[in-house]
């Protein structure tokens, strides 16, 4: 099952990456962010860890509904292009994506070598970030953007729960906190666009 | 203690919401209750528990602490007559104090975190509220580096939560969930049994901060986004939030070198050289008053950073102190010099009179010159004592001819960085046509709080306490 849902966390990763319509990379972000719910959840009940059981529900609902739901609504709202044709031409991204996951698989290994629990999550988890840092580099407009950062922060989430069995509770909502803030300050930010115009 | 140091960031919060006619003075007046806690950790043993071991205040952070209520009370003090030099809606005024107040939150938690988690959220909301503040000025340049704030800030960010979820999964097999603790990292950072592992997150971490910094590859960024910005939010940036993000280096540094010290200084000293070659250059090109201040704190923090990780602690700090006030302040004196956005550096201190206008005088070329180092800046006295401390690493570990080597490779770079200085100095005094131009009560008293700081820095007492700090 985990083996499942990690793989299932990379694959809309991957997928998000050829999307060229902002519904739809909003949508593959909610199941990326799905994936990780239940990944987390699982590890929880595997391991008998209710924090990691209570942070993989605020993840579902936080990452998987809530703000897919705000983003969405923000692009309605603020008439935000829906066109959103990445700068690397999708021939050019079939080459590259394997790439960069074999690149980051090496690059991982002495720290995969050193933790001797979940070691090839760790990896598939460093080679989420560069992905992420990709779907942010590849398009010119802010909203994929901002799902790239998102992205990362749901790499980062991968990498806690699994080379560390999860983080303290505390920091896990201090985290999920911040995350919210960052999406107020996005509307806001995207309101005053508006404004302007 | 935790509910006097938040409580005049919430008055202040709750306060934005009201009419900007009724708050425009009492907002000011309220950042100075900041100061008051920051004084009383002084004054309490230490280390002192603020929130269980969460946050706790040592010498280090008291100090840090201190020096940012200084500045944010002498930048509040200036924000109250902004709108007689830039144009600003009084909605944007309101939104400055809110999100000030968040700001001021999320860095109290950052100074005083011993959790290297809870250090990171600090850091992050004080980050996200400075993006809006970005966008109170009303430009197309600001709208545009507010998310470009946003973004590069939001990768620099990451990085530091990827460094320290490794930190955190080294050390967690022998430490558990203590492993997040600064403090139970540094008293077990020897029986780490993975080192490589901690070395890769701390690299990492380091250089998320290096970026949020302004360090090499990543130069102009800060540099852009602060000449967008209105002047006081440049002031914010250099004199408080870098002290948030040096003071989280400081804190793994401490620890990293207990693992391995040369590791460390290898590390920190080739990136802050690059930095400063490129940053010199940089500054000797640069044209207006805010690029050229903003490049000039890249090149001073890391002068902080270098003196840290060569085990000069006294250095380090006393050099962190004088750039926290002389930066703010020089970045006020641009926003009067900058006044209506019209401004030429030469002749730039030209038509200032009466009282106000010649201590405004006065005080902007003695920050002028205090931040080439020239004597009795206090900058003159950390970057003597930084250079010994590096000659001293050198002598332990064999390698003299190669750390004057470098010394002197930092000098050229810094008397290319003096040069422009002295010269842009000549060119404000002696060149141009004479103005008349107005300068307020608020802005000569915030920068003659930032002077009497500065003058504060040389006492016997103040050097006493900073070695005190190891």
């Amino acid at each position: 099952m985990i083996n499942f849902l990690i793989g299932f966390f990379l694959a809309t990763l991957i997928v998000a990456l050829f999307t060229m319509r902002l519904y739809r990379l909003i949508l593959w972000y909610s199941l990326n962010s799905l994936s990780l719910a239940l990944l987390a959840i699982t590890i929880g009940v595997n391991i008998d860890d209710n924090t990691m059981i209570i942070s993989g529900f605020f993840t579902l609902v936080l990452k998987a509904l809530l703000i897919p739901y705000i983003l969405k609504r923000a692009s309605l709202q603020f008439g935000l292009s829906r066109q959103i044709a990445p700068n690397i031409e999708v021939h050019h991204s079939i080459i590259l994506i394997p790439a960069l996951l074999v690149f980051t698989f090496y690059l991982a290994e002495p720290i995969t070598n050193l933790i001797s629990v979940n070691a090839n999550y760790v990896a598939i988890s460093i080679s989420s970030l560069f992905l992420s840092l990709l779907l942010m580099i590849e398009h010119k407009n802010i909203a994929p953007k901002i799902i790239g950062f998102l992205a990362i922060e749901n790499s980062l989430f991968l990498l806690g729960t699994t080379a560390t069995n999860g983080m303290p509770m505390l920091i896990e909502l201090g985290i999920f906190l911040d995350l919210l803030m960052a999406i107020v300050i996005i509307n806001l930010l995207f309101k005053q666009e508006e404004e302007l115009v | 203690m935790i509910y006097l140091l938040l409580l005049p960031a919430a008055i202040m919060l709750i306060l934005s919401f009201w009419s900007v006619e009724k708050t425009r003075f009492v907002l000011p007046v309220t950042s100075l209750f900041i100061l008051f806690p920051s004084i009383s950790l002084f004054v309490l043993s230490k280390p002192y528990s603020i929130w269980g071991n969460y946050l706790v205040a040592d010498d280090l952070s008291a100090y840090v602490m201190l020096v940012s209520s200084i500045v944010a009370i002498g930048v509040t003090l200036s924000v109250s007559t902004l709108s007689l030099h830039v144009e600003i809606s009084n909605s944007a005024y309101s939104k400055f104090y809110r999100f000030f107040a968040i700001f001021w939150i999320g860095l109290t938690i950052s100074i005083l975190a011993n959790d290297m988690g809870l250090y990171w959220i600090g850091l992050e909301t004080a980050t996200l509220s400075t993006v809006y503040m970005i966008k109170t000025n009303n430009t197309t340049m600001a709208r545009r580096e507010a998310w470009n704030y946003m973004i590069v800030g939001a990768i620099a960010i990451s990085l530091v939560l990827f460094g320290i979820i490794l930190i955190y999964a080294s050390a967690k097999p022998i430490l558990g969930e203590e492993a997040m603790k600064f403090s139970a990292l540094l008293s077990s950072a020897k029986e780490i049994k993975s080192p490589f592992l901690f070395e890769i997150g701390f690299a990492i971490t380091i250089l998320g901060m290096f970026i949020k910094m302004g360090f090499f590859p990543m130069n102009l960024w800060l540099a852009n986004v602060e000449r967008a910005s209105f002047y006081p939010i440049a002031a914010l940036f250099s004199g408080i939030l870098e002290s948030a993000v040096i003071i989280g280096f400081f804190k793994f540094t401490k620890i990293a070198q207990l693992i391995n010290p040369l590791h460390v200084f290898i590390f920190v000293f080739t990136y802050t050289i690059l930095t400063i070659f490129i940053v010199s250059f940089l500054i000797y090109r640069s044209k207006d008053f805010m690029r050229l201040f903003s490049l000039s704190g890249v090149e001073h923090m890391a002068l902080i950073a270098l003196f840290w990780a060569a085990g000069g602690v006294f250095g380090a700090l006393l050099h962190f102190g004088a750039h926290a006030f002389l930066k703010p302040a020089l970045f006020l004196s641009t926003g009067i010099l900058e006044s209506k956005g019209k401004y030429k550096i030469a002749g730039a201190l030209k038509g200032y009179s009466g009282i106000k206008g010649k201590i405004f005088y006065f005080l902007t070329a003695l920050f002028l010159l205090s931040i080439i180092s020239l004597p009795p800046s206090p900058m003159f006295f950390s970057e003597l004592y930084g250079f010994s401390s590096m000659i001293q690493i050198a002598k332990e570990n064999k390698h003299l001819l190669l750390m004057i080597g470098a010394i002197v490779l930092l000098l050229v770079l810094l008397s290319i960085i003096f040069y422009r200085f002295v010269e842009i100095y000549q060119s404000m005094k002696y060149e141009g046509v004479e103005e008349k131009r107005v300068v307020y009560g608020n802005e000569v008293l915030a920068l003659l709080v930032f002077a009497l700081s500065l003058a504060g820095l040389l006492t016997p007492w103040t050097f006493e306490f900073l070695r005190g700090i190891s």
